[in-house]
């Protein structure tokens, strides 16, 4: 036998195909944040076909993990399919129940988002890979509260893939919990942050600290305070200190300027 | 079997020795224990017999859907079009019932009429032709009984021959009325336990059926079936109830709805392994299934729609599809839509509803540009007690103390009044019996977690107002 018979007979439409995935993964669909200081250090932005996981970084910060994850996918381009909100009614007593004014006040549409309320964390996770494996949601999130150990690496790792599979963007809150191993792309950590105030001392737009703990692409992880801005549904960076002397460098008006207006 | 009747025991029911021992229904206790003295006598229970009748109405409709029950024991079932598994005869079919009341060890008079009022005369006298009735299966009252039978009046067939009208003009319309019932010269229909299905579709096993997988390949033959009679119809089932009926009687029912109507096998029988799945104790094949029924009681218009040339996504098919699937699986009342309420008390503007009952369209209030949003986006349904401390009364709160943390407040807006609705109490519009005001405050605290608190009453309202968390801005 001959090389060029060894050749002919190696199956080459398995190498591409492995090929073409490696290949997929420099191509997938990223979601930018909006803010450019973030957005340049993740290269462009979260995987959209992907699994992310949003910790609080304390007790009282679940819901600041909550409302990030909501806010994400709110920069998706706004379509028929369906925001689906899975949580359990553990999760429901303790951080209370969406407020469809206060979610349109932050510049989303709240008729896009279905309610998927379950009794138990199991319930949960299989609501939600059913959510994700069928093409009526743009985003899945799913919201936990405490340690769970059914949040596992097989668990994630099954809405991981399914993500992937149909491109859906699938978030993970995890309130009060410890980040333990999982297959998500990014893991976050979020707390609140000291708003710019506005004028009359008034409490300002919503403000994050968030800190990137894990990154499957490689980006090493850092820290970045946005602020989300409902009129242009994107976040934009903040700087650290929290003054009111923010440095306006762009020429067009930022919300920032549009504020103290 | 005894019960009280008008202050003295008398005998409700008898079983075929006393009956042979000379007793019979309506004979006083008193006067059937001088005859029999040592009489087993047990006292009569209305309610246990209503649900025995109920439980074989159940059983019996294997053979029709329209069975009703007929008290005190009597059970009616309209068997019109529904013989032909028994090759279009109706004493096989009462052949068939007789032996399976016999497994249960129950007797039956089983009677066949053209119409309910000749099938429960002939039952109740054990007659097999209608003329050899008595007058009483009339059941026009003793007056009219025994005024007939003065008249040398003794059977149906004397009645049957002569003229209606002075039998009208004598004793009533009702009474000729209900001679031509039991004559079978006017059919008057049942009235249904359960409201008849659209369509109706049922597959009988000579073999019963033990294994869940078999159960579930029949449905899905049956939902077939059921599927090409919608499309007949031009019609989508919006419910869709299996009812499997075991060999020993025992009898489970599935049902499960759907959001939207539908007429696809693959997506039906999607949504009873979910209901399958979803049973709190599962199905229990015991001695196996002989009868597995499908019954769709609600049905719209569902015209045919034409697949496009491209492979399009229909998003609105897909939620559909998935809202019916977890409804089945987690109950209706777990998958919910936002629906907006005419209120401004901020816990009561919004409800939530089930998606599978349908979205109406909203047009939430957008926010304004230049501001913050003014309303949380986490609410607690109930608000939350917390120990608030503040500069001055009917001022701003300077700290507050909530799940056993402090925070203090280093921002804040407000306030926000929003009036009690008065108008829902008695009196509500005199004054200071509207119930107390709020007055809700945007802060932030030292930490940058921003929150929705309000103080419940003013102070001109109440002494000592008490403070609650109502939600947590993002």
């Amino acid at each position: 036998m001959n090389i060029k018979s060894i050749l002919s007979m190696t199956d080459f439409s398995a190498l591409r195909s492995n090929w073409n995935q490696y290949q997929s993964s420099e191509s997938q669909s990223l979601l930018p944040i909006g803010a450019p200081g973030v957005d340049k250090r993740l290269r462009g932005g979260i995987i959209q076909a992907g699994l992310h996981e949003f910790f609080g970084a304390a007790k009282a910060d679940s819901h600041a993990a909550a409302a990030f994850a909501l806010l994400l996918a709110w920069r998706l381009p706004e379509s028929d399919a369906g925001i689906f909100w899975i949580s359990g009614d553990k999760e429901r007593r303790t951080s209370g129940r969406l407020y469809p004014y206060g979610l349109s006040a932050m510049g989303g549409n709240p008729s896009r988002i279905l309610l998927v309320q379950t009794a138990d964390l199991r319930d949960a996770l299989r609501a939600a890979a059913d959510a994700i494996r069928s093409k009526a949601a743009s985003a899945v999130i799913l919201e936990t509260h405490g340690n769970a150990r059914l949040v596992d690496l097989t668990s994630t790792r099954r809405l991981a893939l399914a993500a992937a599979e149909t491109g859906v963007l699938a978030l993970l809150v995890r309130g009060d919990a410890v980040p333990m191993p999982s297959a998500a792309s990014t893991r976050w950590r979020i707390c609140s942050a000291p708003s710019v105030l506005l004028p009359g001392n008034t409490p300002g737009l919503p403000t994050f600290n968030i800190s990137l703990l894990r990154h499957r692409g490689g980006t090493a992880p850092f820290e970045a305070r946005v602020t989300w801005d409902h009129a242009t549904r994107s976040f934009f960076d903040t700087p650290l200190s929290g003054g009111l002397s923010a440095p306006v460098t762009n020429t067009e008006a930022g919300p920032q300027q549009r504020f103290r207006a | 079997m005894v019960e009280k009747q008008r202050g003295a025991m008398r005998l409700t029911a008898c079983d075929p020795a006393a009956h042979a021992l000379g007793l019979s229904t309506g004979m006083a206790l008193a006067d059937a224990r001088a005859r029999v003295p040592d009489l087993a006598v047990f006292d009569h229970d209305a309610k246990a017999d209503l649900s025995l009748l109920s439980w074989l109405a159940d059983g019996c409709e294997r053979y029709s859907p329209a069975c009703m029950i007929d008290p005190p024991v009597g059970l009616l079932i309209d068997i019109t079009g529904c013989t032909y598994r028994f090759g279009d005869d109706e004493v096989r079919l009462a052949k068939d019932l007789k032996r399976r009341l016999r497994r249960h060890g129950l007797t039956g008079q089983i009677a066949l009429g053209s119409t309910p009022d000749s099938a429960r005369a002939k039952a109740r006298y054990g007659k097999s032709a209608i003329n050899a009735l008595p007058v009483e299966a009339l059941d026009a009252g003793a007056k009219v009984h025994q005024a007939l039978r003065r008249a040398g009046l003794k059977t149906l067939r004397d009645l049957a021959c002569r003229p209606r009208k002075a039998f009208a003009a004598r004793f009533g319309k009702a009474t000729v009325v209900k001679l031509a019932r039991l004559l079978e010269e006017e059919d008057p229909r049942i009235i249904p336990r359960r409201h008849l299905p659209i369509i109706s579709v049922t597959q009988n096993f000579a073999e019963p059926l033990l294994r869940t997988n078999d159960v579930l390949a029949s449905i899905e033959a049956l939902a077939g079936d059921a599927a090409a009679q919608l499309n007949n119809r031009s019609q989508g089932g919006r419910r869709f109830e299996v009812t499997l009926f075991r060999s020993d009687g025992h009898i489970a029912r599935l049902a499960v709805d759907t959001g939207t109507p539908t007429r696809d096998p693959a997506l039906l029988m999607w949504l009873i392994r979910e209901r399958i799945d979803a049973l709190s104790d599962p199905l229990d094949p015991g001695f196996g299934y002989d009868l597995i029924q499908l019954n769709v009681p609600t049905a719209d218009i569902l015209l045919p729609s034409q697949a496009g040339l491209e492979a399009k996504v229909d998003r609105s098919a897909q939620t559909a599809a998935l809202i019916d699937r977890l409804s089945v699986r987690l109950g209706s009342d777990r998958v919910r839509y936002f629906e907006e309420r005419n209120s401004h008390i901020p816990e009561r503007a919004v409800v939530e509803c089930a998606a599978q009952v349908g979205q109406t369209p909203h047009n939430w209030p957008k926010a304004a540009d230049a501001e913050p949003p003014m309303r949380p986006f986490r609410l607690f349904e109930t608000p939350q007690r917390v120990e608030a401390l503040a500069s001055i009364p009917d001022g701003p709160p300077r700290q507050f103390r909530w799940r056993k943390s402090l925070h203090h407040i280093v921002a804040y807006e407000g306030p926000e009044r929003i009036a009690a609705e008065w108008w829902r109490r008695k009196a509500g519009h005199e004054h200071g019996k509207g119930g107390p005001t709020r007055d809700y405050y945007r802060v932030e605290d030292s930490e940058g977690r921003r929150f929705w608190l309000f103080r419940h009453g003013l102070y001109s309202e109440t002494d000592a107002p008490i403070w609650y968390l109502h939600g947590l801005f993002a």
